[in-house]
């Protein structure tokens, strides 16, 4: 890498160009941003809309701050939280597992494709009786369905990784002797690490689908019970609070997922 | 000489829903130790097939392929070295999958790299060498569990034509450097007269050996060869032969 001091005159502007450039993009992002909470505000402030049915950026301020106070913020957050990361892991541990045998065996892989194919089409939410009936009304029940959404997803994306292993390394590695487990453990799981990272990235989506979807169905407590009543009783403020705190916890755990990706993925091409 | 390959009436059969292939019929041809040969055909003729045979990878349909207890080493189209090892972790590869990991052997395979210039890349991802590099540590690690024949299956073709000039000379020089036996694989005329010491010319599918041609140039480096005027005469006999 060449010393900043080499640096032409006209490289030095490309890269005063180039920063320059991503602060506007960031500078504009956040604008929008406030633009767009400040004219809800406004409107709701002066009535131009029911605040009834649209809350506001203070409203929802309010409603969470009063959350806290009574201190059901945490209980409804670590609620959906557990449940969405329990949900989250067991469906990643539990379909590489399957993708894995899978991946071994040509007979299991043909034998169960229909039902995979019929399992993915059917909406899960389908089963939300037979699953209230099953593990009662508590967090099983949701973790379940987390598991249930996020599980074949899992699983058809982690074969497709291994499937499209370079068959000219399979080659090779079988030239040398190599065993099946050796092709496993040497070629076929690290060369599908990005179709891991990027299964964990569709599976966060999905393990909140889940959580949500289950808390729909049957909860005492959590972010989807507080959409839910709020719906129920007609506190739409509520709603977008719960909402909100939503789109907060998404993002981190995408953003951890994204950071992961950054630690593996240094020399991958 | 010890012999180190015979093809004794192979044949390869392959079978698919749509019906059967004949790949390979009747072949017969030996190598033996120390020889450098080169097997050219017409494209789709068989010729990684033939590899594959000698290789063990796959079992002959009829007739027998006899290695002598020879021990093979095959090198790719491509360098194919693993983008997630160094190229150190990449050359102890085969070491891993023979389970032959031991301090001595890894030894050997670094005294390899060292000789033939790779030293200072050893800590180095694939990504970082130029295409001719990349195929030399290709060589290093087919090398690295002293193999007594090279089965080369158009080791150069993926690199561009100045690359894959010097690179070629480059093997060249290590293959005859380490005194292997080699067998390489090409439907690329010009190639095969550069660096061999006799030519197996193969027919259309099912492929059979028509012409064997023993090259006795005086100069052994494939781009000195090049400039020789028996190198034009033979690439005619050669290209005629591939034509009929």
């Amino acid at each position: 890498m060449k010393n900043e001091k080499n640096y032409s005159k006209e490289h030095l502007l490309y890269l005063k160009d180039v920063k320059r450039k991503s602060v506007f993009i960031n500078v504009v992002r956040f604008a929008v941003l406030f633009l767009l909470l400040g004219l809800w505000e406004l409107s709701a402030h002066f009535e131009w809309v029911n605040p009834f049915i649209t809350s506001s950026p203070s409203r929802i301020c309010k409603t969470i701050a009063d959350l806290y106070q009574n201190g059901s913020l945490f209980l409804h957050v670590s609620t959906t939280l557990w449940e969405t990361l329990l949900g989250f892991f067991i469906a990643v541990a539990l379909g590489y597992s399957i993708a894995l045998l899978l991946w071994w065996s040509e007979a299991f892989r043909r034998i169960s494709e229909p039902y995979f194919v019929v399992l993915n089409a059917l909406p899960k939410i389908a089963l939300g009786p037979l699953i209230i009936i099953w593990f009662g009304t508590g967090s099983k029940a949701i973790v379940f369905m987390t598991v249930l959404i996020g599980l074949i997803v899992a699983i058809l994306n982690m074969l497709n990784g291994f499937m499209s292993t370079d068959e000219n390394k399979l080659l090779l590695l079988r030239s040398m002797g190599a065993s099946k487990l050796q092709l496993l453990t040497k070629l076929v799981i690290p060369s599908s690490l990005p179709n891991f990272i990027s299964m964990l990235k569709i599976n966060v989506g999905m393990a909140w689908i889940g959580s949500i979807m289950g808390e729909y169905i049957v909860s005492k407590a959590g972010i989807g019970y507080l959409i839910v009543y709020g719906g129920q009783v007609f506190k739409l403020d509520l709603v977008m609070s719960a909402v909100f705190i939503l789109c907060v916890l998404a993002a981190i755990m995408y953003a951890l997922v994204a950071l992961l990706e950054k630690l593996v993925i240094k020399n991958q091409k | 000489m010890k012999e180190v390959l015979r093809f004794e009436n192979v044949s390869m059969h392959y079978h698919s829903k749509q019906g059967e292939t004949v790949a390979v019929e009747n072949m017969n041809f030996s190598v033996s130790e120390g020889e450098f040969v080169a097997i050219i055909g017409p494209s789709g003729c068989g010729k990684t097939t033939l590899l594959s045979l000698a290789a063990g990878l796959l079992p002959p349909t009829g007739g027998e392929v006899k290695t002598n207890g020879c021990t093979f080493g095959y090198m790719l189209q491509k360098d194919e070295l693993f983008p997630w090892r160094t190229i150190e972790k990449n050359i102890f590869l085969p070491l891993e999958i023979k389970r032959k990991n031991t301090p001595e052997n890894r030894e050997r395979a670094l005294a390899l790299a060292e000789k033939y210039g790779l030293k200072q890349f050893l800590k180095n991802y694939p990504s970082s060498l130029s295409g001719g590099m990349r195929q030399r540590a290709a060589l290093i690690r087919t090398l690295a569990v002293d193999p007594d024949v090279l089965l080369l299956d158009e080791p150069f073709s993926a690199l561009d034509y100045q690359t894959r000039l010097s690179v070629c000379d480059d093997v060249y020089r290590i293959i005859r450097s380490e005194k292997k036996t080699a067998l390489l694989i090409t439907h690329d005329i010009s190639e095969a007269i550069s660096v061999a010491d006799k030519i197996f010319v193969l027919s259309h599918r099912p492929a059979q050996v028509v012409a064997t041609h023993a090259l006795d140039f005086p100069e052994h480096e494939p781009l000195k060869r090049r400039e020789n005027k028996e190198f034009s005469k033979w690439f005619e006999i050669l290209w005629r032969e591939l034509n009929v």
